[in-house]
């Protein structure tokens, strides 16, 4: 997939820049970050920019090692070897997009940790050990989860080490958040007012989360729905209701309420 | 059904201290703060360790949803003043009294600027408790005056009469601590610059700032009895002050409250709950349930604990490990890395899915380590939340002369502060009855079923041949029966252990360093 040229990202913490100087150095990189705080945007702009080709992966507990190696498959009565994600990227010089790497089990990441090392290769014992060798711009970027994050698991050492470069990336400040969702939604004086209150409640349940106090915490894109809603002409009200306080209903009625109140106490009637 | 919620049901104080935790931290924001419940006391913050003291529902006048909605109120004001204060004198002299009415006063206007939505419940608040308020004229001397400023300067008016100089004295007051507050709030000033600015006020009220106000709680107005018409007439009136423009269907409104019922009844039905299913239940069977919540729990926190047993159990969370397993003279490690599937991988089953319940001896004979004891028990705990494992937590203890045995955690609730402040009010005392308390569990184990029933104690026993039946009984049932020696040292830890090895236990373990608990305990759920 060649990625949109056109498309805006707000490098508010120097992530891009870091991004550009590690893939010069043909450092692989790893963005630590919660869900929904613009790892995948900041890779699809960088790819953009190169104007490489973007092989993304997103791993869960159902990722099998030949989704990214590839398996036998009959065509025409003849057997056939179909490359995976990660040989085709190795072999065209892609940019390598493993998103969510620590939802992947351990077989698929052993496999992966193969074609990571220095040596840049990977021998197929799929198709008759066939030794894929990585092309010199050959360039991969993981993201990871917090452990808090359902289904995720700490990385074994051997794999982070493969990502020398790591970036952080969290929940920017309320200054940039109103940037970035700008960036997708045109929005109003009045309205502003409204996402300023949207991003102080979301900031709230996120902390809660961060305590446990909560399951859920809000990312990026709960703000930009509510941008979108209230340019729809739902009231703030409402908008916070359906986009950040129904989600908690499913871990009991209390915690539904709880988020509610802080909705009560942020909007007015 | 909603009726019945406002008129008659009554809120449990456990749940009233969740939604109340969950409030403060997030009005005030500070994730430290907490709210503790003091039974006819005011509402009340210390700044310093961000603890916020409220009295029970019963305080307040009106039905139970109103009651609700006004300790509500002034959790958020006394979350307020963690956000906007720096000091909170006490209300008992006059000094204090002035500061903090000043305070008030400013934190309401700023809270209101980010709280938009509490206007409404703001204005319900001042209305009901308007009605409580004790009337000029029944009051006498310097208190008369206070309470004139007080009120002239919160609302705008006053209840009752004044007359000649003192009506004279509290307007000068009141117009001068207008004119503070507002410096204040547009020259962004702090309490202490405010706090300077108070000898100005006593003085132009000609009062001694020491005397001694006394306070006057909502229910102990002399006939009491709440008029909801007068509080309709009441609120009216805040409206038409704050905002000519609204109409008669607002100040319905603000007297309904029903952006807060559903919030009520949800919790009203939580409280039924617990009622039915939780300590009620449990209490019937003779086990008690620690009643104060006018306890800081943060004292049994050991936070480093915690993480670094957090830390040693993630791996659980993964399934799975690295290890590295060499060992003998001619190990060939490439050969046996070749013959295995997954060289550095190796499967670690952990049975997280274990049910536990845990029984804490808090006998006198803990009594010395008892806080180390409780850090060491709260780090098991949140480790096992963090694991997800359901478990149970019951401790032990005499109080006047009776063997008790508490329930800290039922086995469906969820791990919160609310548990850990149950532990941190039991006193460690008396004797180790251990027959006993396993006889007053047996029915409550009957209906949990755990995998496993982890006892820690100091081993000695009262009744060793009872303690041996009550343990066959409970092995009998398929629970895992495990004993913790607790010793001072590595030598009377063993001879614990020792002891316990005579009470039919399945396993024994022994203690010496209490922070080893969390630990030995958690090596009991590997397989």
């Amino acid at each position: 997939m060649m990625a949109n040229t056109d498309m805006i990202y707000l490098d508010w913490n120097n992530s891009f820049n870091i991004l550009r100087k590690a893939h010069k150095a043909s450092l692989f990189v790893l963005i630590i970050g919660p869900k929904g705080t613009g790892k995948t945007s900041l890779v699809r702009k960088f790819t953009s920019d190169l104007h490489k080709e973007l092989h993304s992966v997103n791993f869960s507990l159902r990722t099998r090692e030949s989704h990214l190696v590839g398996s036998k498959t009959m065509n025409q009565g003849e057997i056939s070897f179909v490359e995976g994600i990660l040989i085709k990227s190795m072999k065209n010089g892609g940019i390598l997009y493993l998103d969510e790497l620590n939802a992947a089990e351990a077989d698929v990441l052993l496999r992966l940790d193969e074609a990571l090392d220095d040596r840049r290769q990977i021998i197929l014992k799929e198709a008759e050990g066939q030794v894929i060798k990585a092309s010199q711009d050959w360039f991969v970027i993981a993201t990871i989860n917090p452990l808090s994050h359902a289904g995720t698991k700490e990385l074994p050492p051997q794999i982070l080490s493969r990502f020398p470069v790591r970036i952080r990336l969290d929940y920017p400040p309320k200054d940039i958040e109103m940037q970035i969702v700008k960036n997708h939604v045109s929005v109003t004086t009045l309205e502003e007012r409204e996402l300023e209150r949207a991003f102080k409640l979301a900031n709230g349940l996120r902390e809660a989360a961060s305590l446990e106090e909560l399951y859920y915490s809000p990312s990026l894109r709960e703000s930009i729905a509510f941008a979108k809603l209230i340019r729809e002409g739902v009231t703030a009200k409402e908008a916070a209701e359906v986009i950040y306080a129904n989600v908690y209903e499913q871990w009991g009625e209390v915690e539904y309420r709880k988020v509610m109140d802080m909705i009560t106490s942020i909007f007015a009637s | 059904m909603s009726v019945d919620y406002k008129q008659r049901f009554v809120m449990r104080n456990d749940v009233l201290i969740n939604i109340g935790t969950f409030l403060a931290r997030r009005w005030s924001g500070n994730p430290n703060t907490i709210v503790t419940l003091k039974d006819g006391a005011i509402p009340f913050v210390n700044i310093q360790n961000f603890t916020i003291s409220l009295p029970s529902l019963n305080y307040y006048l009106g039905t139970e949803f109103q009651k609700y909605r006004q300790w509500r109120a002034a959790l958020w004001y006394e979350s307020m003043r963690i956000a906007y204060s720096t000091k909170v004198l006490s209300y008992d002299l006059a000094f204090g009294f002035i500061l903090n009415t000043l305070e008030s006063k400013r934190i309401e206007i700023l809270g209101l600027g980010e709280w938009e939505g509490m206007e409404n419940e703001v204005i319900f608040n001042e209305g009901i408790s308007w009605l409580s308020r004790p009337l000029l004229n029944a009051l006498y001397g310097k208190q008369k005056i206070i309470e004139a400023f007080s009120q002239y300067l919160l609302t705008g008016y006053i209840k009752g009469e004044l007359f000649g100089g003192e009506l004279e004295r509290v307007h000068k007051a009141v117009d001068f601590a207008n004119a503070v507050v507002k410096d204040a709030l547009y020259n962004n000033r702090s309490t202490d610059w405010i706090e300077q600015q108070v000898p100005q006020i006593v003085k132009l009220l000609q009062i001694n700032p020491l005397i001694t106000i006394p306070l006057i709680a909502p229910r102990s107005r002399i006939g009491l009895s709440l008029s909801q018409s007068d509080l309709m007439k009441q609120v009216e009136r805040i409206v038409k002050t704050k905002n000519k423009e609204k109409d008669g269907q607002i100040v319905k409104s603000i007297v309904d409250g029903a952006q807060l019922l559903k919030e009520f009844e949800s919790l009203a039905r939580e409280s039924k709950r617990s009622e039915s299913k939780g300590y009620a239940s449990l209490e019937e069977f003779g086990l008690s349930a620690p009643d104060s919540l006018a306890v800081d729990e943060r004292a049994i926190y050991d936070n480093d604990l915690i993480t670094r047993l957090k830390a040693a159990v993630r791996y659980w969370k993964s399934g799975w490990i690295e290890m590295h397993d060499e060992r003998g003279d001619d190990l060939d490690t490439d050969a046996v890395l070749e013959s295995q599937p997954k060289p550095f991988f190796t499967d670690f089953k952990l049975s997280v899915k274990t049910k536990v319940a845990l029984l804490l001896d808090h006998s006198s004979s803990i009594e010395d380590e008892e806080i180390e004891y409780k850090k060491a028990t709260i780090a098991l705990c949140e480790s096992l939340k963090f694991l997800g494992v359901s478990f149970a937590v019951y401790a032990f203890s005499t109080k006047e002369r009776k063997v008790k045995c508490w329930i800290i955690k039922r086995p469906e609730e969820k791990w919160s502060s609310i548990n850990a402040r149950n532990l941190a009010q039991i006193k460690a005392s008396g004797g180790t009855p251990l027959a006993e308390i396993y006889n007053l569990l047996l029915p409550v184990m009957k209906m949990f079923r755990p995998d496993i029933l982890i006892t820690l104690t100091d081993g000695e026993p009262a009744d060793y041949g009872a303690v041996r039946s009550a343990v066959t009984s409970y092995k009998m049932m398929g629970i895992r029966m495990v004993g913790i020696g607790l010793g001072k040292n590595v030598n009377s830890a063993v001879n614990i252990g020792q002891n316990l090895k005579g009470l039919e236990f399945e396993k024994t373990l022994a203690v010496s360093r209490l922070q080893d608990i969390p630990r030995k305990v958690l090596s009991l759920l590997q397989i």
